[in-house]
């Protein structure tokens, strides 16, 4: 059990309802999960299991309809909408499936915004997306517009964009969906290198590789939790190839 | 062919309340053309409107009594004989003041040529013996309404008692009193009580021609047939069409410069019906790619759809047009539009055609847009500008809000699109402050006549009065608030062909109050003001010297400005009667020009000045052109609202398409941090911005142009440059209101409903 | 084979044709008949390793029948069996025999089942994904990597199915 002071997020009891069309549908039934600072938590189940409803709803983008969010020590379920907006601006970083970027605005201006919103200075803002694209290798295209960029580099200029204002948790909602291997490697790898420098993330994923990278993996099933691991590397695994052969068995 | 026209009829359906608006708008747009190129025409040439319409005859012969006419039809190139009517000639009597009239006899009965259009009450008929149609004109020099009793007295004081009972239109003769005498037609038996001698009945009658080139040639002809001692005038068409051509300039000179405003509102019109509902559809016509269409079948689909729309609206406007016109010019003051013809059948076909052709063309482009369209409707492609910078040099301005600036950026961001959005409502606005300007104007010439130089309302001559008694009653006239001496003479100058008046009005140290566009008054003898048309006909301007014939002899007049008179035809010299005695020119007969007492009516003065002078004064009214101008208002103000619904109409269709763009991006702007009230701001502000650079942009160009464009008509009629005025403060303060809540509002509604939907819809996913 | 028999005999004990058609009942068309031969020589194995037991019952118009019983041994192999993820060359059809026979056994349920199958899926991933990062290995093993985390990817998304279809 990690310490209480290391707690970046916490949800208790956790529910929501929606008004389908045949009737409410339960989309969580009470989910308890906690995040600590820095950690890398991948939330993984079938369609219909609230995966991305838990995301939502812990960024604020939806409300829930009983049960608490603890954020930095705060309570947070019960916000307004315009105060929700001001914790995204700082705290909260969200990366989607598609529609991640403003398509009107360029892959800079995109970033810049971001942390603009974020409380940066200009110049503070300059330098951030300067940076971020700079590590993205995507600086030749800072000046492109976003539809003009693959679906890869638009997933992590996606990243880029969430991450700009330094934001405590970064909340990815199936960031790999779209992509097809090599892409989805790609934004993967970003997502380690960052989590490695203490980004804490919370990541639904259906992709077992994305998960796997995870600290923790939390199964949800039917809007609750089914189970709550961390992720070890199997030990003695040989590095030879016949190892390999024998895994692919 | 037939899936063509599946689709089209499919969509046609399916945005029922769309096209409706846009068939309504082309349909008005169509009918305001016709109607003011009918006005146009008919008051820009009323002769030959009514010449049409009464069947009237080219030449009218006065005869003397028992000329025998029976051989007349029979001279080469005569189609028709009026005639011939017994007519005697009478005084009307008003109180004191006595006009000339000519009374003709005419049965109940419709002539076959020469015809009376009757405007008010009712033609001739037996029931009412004494009953006498009086001719429009006539009528309102003289103040006479339907009803009103009149005196008549025969040459030898034969006295009858009158009452008219119709007011009618004729082409017989020019306008009173520029031809007289006034025309009063009446039973046989009027004329014989008035008249009994016969021997002082003329007869007048009136002959068709088949080609009135021929004019000339008949009348040789008939003069010859009849004897010329019988005949004792003739007038031809010539001159009554010259007679009525001497219209108003200034009613002119508003119709014309409104006809241009509403071609240009048609224009506008239908560019944006057309290609707004184009743009509307385009991701609509991808899909129809998919299922196999061309694009050369997609393009003309979406032109063939928009053709059926504008013949519904083209034709719809047709018959608007033909059933609104003469009720709407029967409401029209008499004398104003003598006849309105239907517009020849070329004009109609011009204006008919002319707007479909404008729907196709306007499609066409839009239309071209839709066939290229990828059959997969792609992500939105804008064009971002490559500086990088300009969210943070915007976001410097520390007081500005983010979600401003958001917006203000978004509904520029399409560069073609917002200038298209941004030029079409900047069109509309101008030609809106045009139509403010020109309204203010007429307004301005309405209520204040001293600014077109009708500062006076009453002119008085002594008439049977000695010129001493009737200076002394008009100077001591209490309601006068002003008095200035008066004498006014026509020259022609040689080689010229129309005729310069010259007015001697008010004495140098006390000129007559002309409206002074440029340079000053007569202050010293010899000094004069002129007016445009004079200026221009003897290609002088403000500062050089011009020499006049006056009381039969040459003086030369100084110019020292230029005033705005929009009567006598614009060519005008006016000096201070002291001029005259020291060239030592005989003095012409003078008359009074009286500037009433502010709240004094016209015909409360002239009532007045009658009552304490008795029988004798000869007082008459000053006729206000800007009286007839009460339509032009109403046509005007119509036209204004008009194109306010077409700027409403392409605001909405723009703001509904720049919206879709942005709308997609509410998710992430949200996910971002941006409050509901940030987002809403944005997307309102997208749409707003657009108008309000419009509309500002359309102000600006409006109220410099309205000003010059009037002017410049008003110095080609020969009025002379400064009769316009500013559009007023409140029409434009109205006008951008309008366009603002109309932008604000296309965006409220879909905004909300985006920032509240759930983010799933938002997302798409 | 082995397993699947320990699994049905913690039921109750049976005899070899009993356990034929118990598998067969269980498991349809999907799996191939099983063979009584082979069940035998199974069940004789598992006699000899002690984790079964076998009685002669001696019936009177049929030949002698030999029921066999699960000893503690079998149990503990068997428990042994449940609570270890599934690994091995043959991983998926172990752990479906875990999911299908499972609850028979009175076993864990199959929640617990599924969850573990899927950390160990997971652990498994991150060895791959860690030593498909690693620059030493040549084009081959990286493909094999590769095709490795693809099927754990399949077995995973087959995991999720088992679990929405059976809970």
């Amino acid at each position: 059990m990690k310490p209480p002071a290391d707690e970046l997020m916490r949800t208790a009891g956790l529910i929501k309802v929606f008004d389908g069309d045949g009737g409410p549908v339960h989309a969580l039934r009470g989910v308890d999960l906690s995040l600590a600072a820095g950690e890398f938590v991948a939330v993984m189940g079938p369609s219909g299991s609230g995966k991305s409803t838990l995301l939502h709803t812990i960024g604020g983008l939806e409300p829930a309809t009983r049960g608490e969010i603890w954020l930095d020590g705060r309570r947070v379920d019960g916000l307004s909408q315009a105060q929700w907006a001001m914790l995204r601006r700082r705290s909260i970083g969200f990366v989607f499936q598609t529609f991640n970027l403003v398509s009107t605005m360029t892959v800079a201006d995109n970033v810049e915004l971001a942390a603009l919103l974020g409380g940066a200075t200009r110049h503070e803002a300059r330098e951030r997306r300067e940076e971020l694209l700079g590590e993205l290798n995507l600086s030749a295209k800072a000046g492109a517009a976003p539809t003009r960029l693959s679906g890869g580099e638009q997933q992590r200029v996606a990243v880029a964009r969430a991450l700009a204002s330094k934001p405590r948790l970064l909340l990815a909602d199936e960031p790999t969906g779209n992509l097809d291997s090599s892409n989805s490697a790609d934004v993967l790898r970003l997502l380690g290198r960052f989590h490695r420098r203490g980004q804490a993330i919370l990541l639904v994923t259906h992709d077992a590789r994305a998960a796997s990278l995870a600290d923790r993996v939390i199964s949800l099933f039917d809007g609750m939790v089914a189970d709550d691991a961390e992720v070890r590397p199997p030990l003695g695994l040989p590095p030879a190839a016949a190892g390999v052969l024998r895994l692919s068995g | 062919m037939r899936a063509a026209g599946r689709w089209i009829s499919a969509d046609l359906a399916a945005r029922r309340g769309q096209v409706l608006v846009v068939i309504a708008v082309i349909a008005g747009v169509v009918a305001s053309l016709l109607l003011s190129a009918t006005v146009l025409a008919g008051a820009t040439n009323p002769w030959q409107g009514l010449f049409a319409q009464t069947r009237g005859a080219q030449i009218w012969m006065r005869l003397a009594p028992g000329t025998n006419t029976h051989d007349l039809s029979r001279i080469s190139g005569v189609t028709d004989v009026a005639g011939p009517y017994a007519t005697a000639v009478a005084t009307l009597s008003q109180g004191p003041v006595q006009s000339q009239v000519s009374l003709r006899a005419m049965t109940p009965a419709e002539p076959a040529v020469g015809k009376l259009l009757v405007r008010q009450g009712s033609w001739l008929s037996r029931s009412a013996p004494d009953g006498v149609v009086v001719e429009a004109s006539f009528a309102q020099a003289l103040h006479v309404n339907v009803g009103d009793g009149l005196a008549l007295d025969g040459i030898d004081g034969n006295a009858a008692r009158v009452r008219v009972i119709g007011i009618a239109d004729t082409s017989d003769q020019g306008f009173y009193p520029d031809q007289t005498p006034g025309l009063i037609w009446a039973l046989r038996g009027v004329v014989d009580r008035v008249e009994p001698v016969p021997g002082h009945i003329e007869e007048l009658v009136g002959l068709r021609l088949a080609d009135p080139a021929q004019t000339g040639l008949v009348v040789q002809q008939a003069v010859t047939q009849l004897g010329s001692s019988s005949v004792l005038s003739v007038t031809t068409w010539i001159q009554v069409e010259q007679s009525m051509a001497r219209g108003d300039p200034l009613l002119g000179l508003l119709l014309a410069l409104f006809g241009l405003i509403a071609l240009g509102g048609a224009v506008l019109a239908i560019a944006n019906a057309a290609a707004g509902r184009v743009l509307v559809q385009l991701q609509e016509l991808a899909t129809l790619k998919t299922l196999g269409f061309t694009p050369g079948q997609v393009m003309s689909m979406v032109v063939a759809e928009q053709a059926v729309i504008g013949v519904a609206g083209t034709a719809i406007g047709l018959a608007a047009a033909r059933e609104l016109t003469i009720p709407l010019l029967q409401g029209l003051p008499s004398g104003v539009l003598p006849a309105v013809m239907p517009l020849p059948a070329v004009w109609v076909a011009l204006i008919g055609g002319g707007t479909e052709l404008a729907v196709v063309i306007a499609t066409a482009v839009p239309g071209w847009q839709a066939a290229r369209v990828r059959p997969v409707a792609t992500a939105v492609r804008p064009q971002p500008t490559s500086h990088l910078s300009w969210l943070t040099r915007t976001a410097l301005l520390p007081r500005f809000p983010l979600a401003v600036v958001l917006g203000a950026r978004a509904a520029f961001l399409r560069r073609l699109p917002a200038a298209l959005t941004v030029g079409a409502l900047a069109v509309t606005m101008t030609m809106v402050t045009i139509g403010l300007g020109f309204l203010s104007t007429v307004d301005d010439v309405q209520d204040n006549p001293a600014s077109i130089g009708l500062a006076d309302a009453l002119t008085v001559s002594p008439g049977e009065l000695s010129n001493a008694a009737a200076r002394s009653i008009v100077y001591g006239d209490r309601q006068a608030a002003a008095v200035y001496p008066s004498v006014q003479e026509s020259t022609l100058l040689p080689g010229d062909t129309t005729s310069i008046t010259t007015l001697g009005m008010g004495t140098s140290s006390r000129p007559f109050p002309f409206d002074v566009a440029a340079g000053h008054l007569y202050t010293a003898p010899g000094e004069a003001v002129a007016s445009q048309g004079l200026l221009s006909v003897l290609h002088l301007q403000v500062g050089e010297y011009v020499r006049m014939p006056i009381g039969g002899v040459p003086v030369i007049f100084h110019i020292v400005g230029r005033i705005i008179e929009p009567e006598y035809d614009g060519q005008v010299l006016a000096y201070g009667l002291d001029t005259l005695s020291q060239a030592g020119a005989a003095m012409p007969p003078v008359s009074y020009s009286l500037v009433l007492r502010p709240g004094v009516t016209a015909d409360a003065g002239r009532a007045h000045l009658l009552r304490g002078a008795g029988e004798g004064l000869d007082v008459s009214i000053v006729s206000n052109p800007a009286d007839q101008l009460g339509i032009v208002r109403a046509m005007l103000t119509g036209l204004i609202v008009i194109l306010g619904l077409i700027g409403l109409t392409s605001l909405l269709t723009a703001s509904a398409v720049g919206l879709r763009d942005h709308l997609r991006d509410v998710g992430v702007l949200r996910a971002m941090g941006l409050t509901p009230a940030q987002l809403m701001t944005t997307l309102v502000t997208s749409t707003t911005v657009l108008a309000l650079t419009g509309v500002a942009a359309g102000t600006a160009a409006g109220a410099a142009l309205a000003g010059r464009l009037i002017n410049t008509g008003a110095q080609a009629y020969g009025i002379g440059a400064g009769i316009g005025r500013p559009p007023s403060v409140a029409g434009i303060t109205v006008a951008v209101a309008i366009a603002v809540a109309a932008a604000s509002g296309a965006a409220i509604l879909p905004a909300r409903r985006a920032v509240r939907a759930r983010l799933a819809t938002v997302l798409g996913t | 084979m082995r397993l699947p028999l320990l699994a049905l005999l913690a039921k109750e004990p049976a005899h070899g044709y009993q356990l034929k058609t118990l598998l067969e009942r269980t498991f349809g068309e999907a799996y191939p008949s099983p063979n009584i031969g082979q069940i035998y020589v199974t069940l004789q194995r598992l006699a000899k390793d002690g984790l079964v037991s076998c009685q002669e019952v001696v019936q009177t118009s049929r030949p002698t029948k030999r029921v066999y019983e699960l000893t503690p041994e079998g149990r503990d192999a068997l428990a042994t069996w449940l609570d270890e993820p599934s690994d091995g060359p043959r991983i998926r059809d172990d752990f479906f025999m875990k999911l299908a026979l499972g609850p028979l056994a009175g076993a864990s349920d199959r929640m617990a089942l599924i969850n573990r199958q899927r950390r160990h899926y997971l652990n498994l991933m991150r060895g791959l994904s860690g030593m498909a990062q690693e620059p030493g290995y040549g084009k081959i093993p990286r493909l094999l990597i590769e095709g490795a985390m693809l099927h754990l990817q399949a077995d995973l998304d087959w995991l999720e199915r088992c679990q929405q279809e059976l809970m």
